[in-house]
């Protein structure tokens, strides 16, 4: 899977593009948690190049989301495809995780 | 008149993306919409995921067998496998309106089977077990 990292105004913004399955989650649970334990600890995860995610996302996410929470900081998702947006609907992530509709909006969402 | 549509994989992980590729492919020649494409998709990563993290466990490595059939009002996917029977009712549902330190990370996999098919039934066999789903829609 291809991930691209850059800073925006401190913040840590990684963008994963392809589908997130259970074959490909290691790989972005990985580069999250390097991130994390590098001190990276507020983060936008940028979606607008994943058209795919199964439970094996949502499960990355909810791990990454508690871990920089309970860090201080926290994982905001930003440009979220409608197919992936619908199963962060379906299964009540909307209710956990902060969106934004796009990049600039999420970074600037950490003041 | 019904079309049907089948392959067969090899029950592992690099197998998730041919399998929602074959849906796609085998949609398009139907003109379905992409929402209900990706229900199908979705529903299917979840079911080909747990056969390929459980169901052969302990035994040979095995197959998937994915099946399509188009019909004027419904979708019927099967997934049939060969390895050990699982039981749906042993698995434990999220509770999707919890906090976040709540949320427990298991039991997604199933819910969202639950939240997007119509219908789902289970039979095993000796032969293989067979998981169907029943997706409606208007064409």
């Amino acid at each position: 899977m291809e991930i691209q990292d850059r800073q925006v105004n401190g913040i840590s913004v990684v963008q994963f593009f392809g589908s997130i399955d259970a074959l490909t989650a290691p790989a972005v649970t990985e580069h999250l948690s390097g991130l994390i334990t590098a001190g990276q600890t507020r983060l936008v995860v940028d979606l607008s190049g994943v058209d795919f995610t199964s439970s094996a996302g949502l499960r990355l996410l909810l791990v990454a989301v508690k871990e920089t929470r309970s860090l201080g900081g926290d994982l905001r998702l930003a440009a979220v495809q409608p197919d992936v947006l619908k199963v962060l609907k379906i299964s009540g992530f909307t209710n956990i995780l902060k969106l934004f509709d796009d990049v600039n909006s999420a970074v600037a969402s950490y003041g | 008149m019904s079309q049907r549509f089948q392959i067969t994989r090899a029950a592992e992980l690099e197998s998730l993306q041919v399998f929602r590729d074959f849906i796609a492919e085998c949609c398009a020649r139907h003109a379905i919409p992409n929402e209900i494409v990706f229900d199908l998709k979705l529903a299917v990563d979840e079911a080909c995921t747990n056969i390929i993290q459980h169901g052969y466990r302990g035994m040979d490595p095995g197959s998937i067998i994915l099946a399509l059939r188009f019909e004027p009002d419904r979708i019927l996917v099967q997934i049939t496998d060969f390895g050990h029977v699982f039981e749906p009712d042993d698995a434990p549902m999220p509770d999707v309106t919890a906090a976040l330190e709540e949320r427990e990370v298991g039991g997604l996999g199933l819910f969202l089977i639950y939240q997007t098919m119509d219908n789902i039934d289970y039979q095993a066999s000796d032969d293989g077990n067979t998981l169907t789903f029943t997706k409606l829609y208007r064409a």
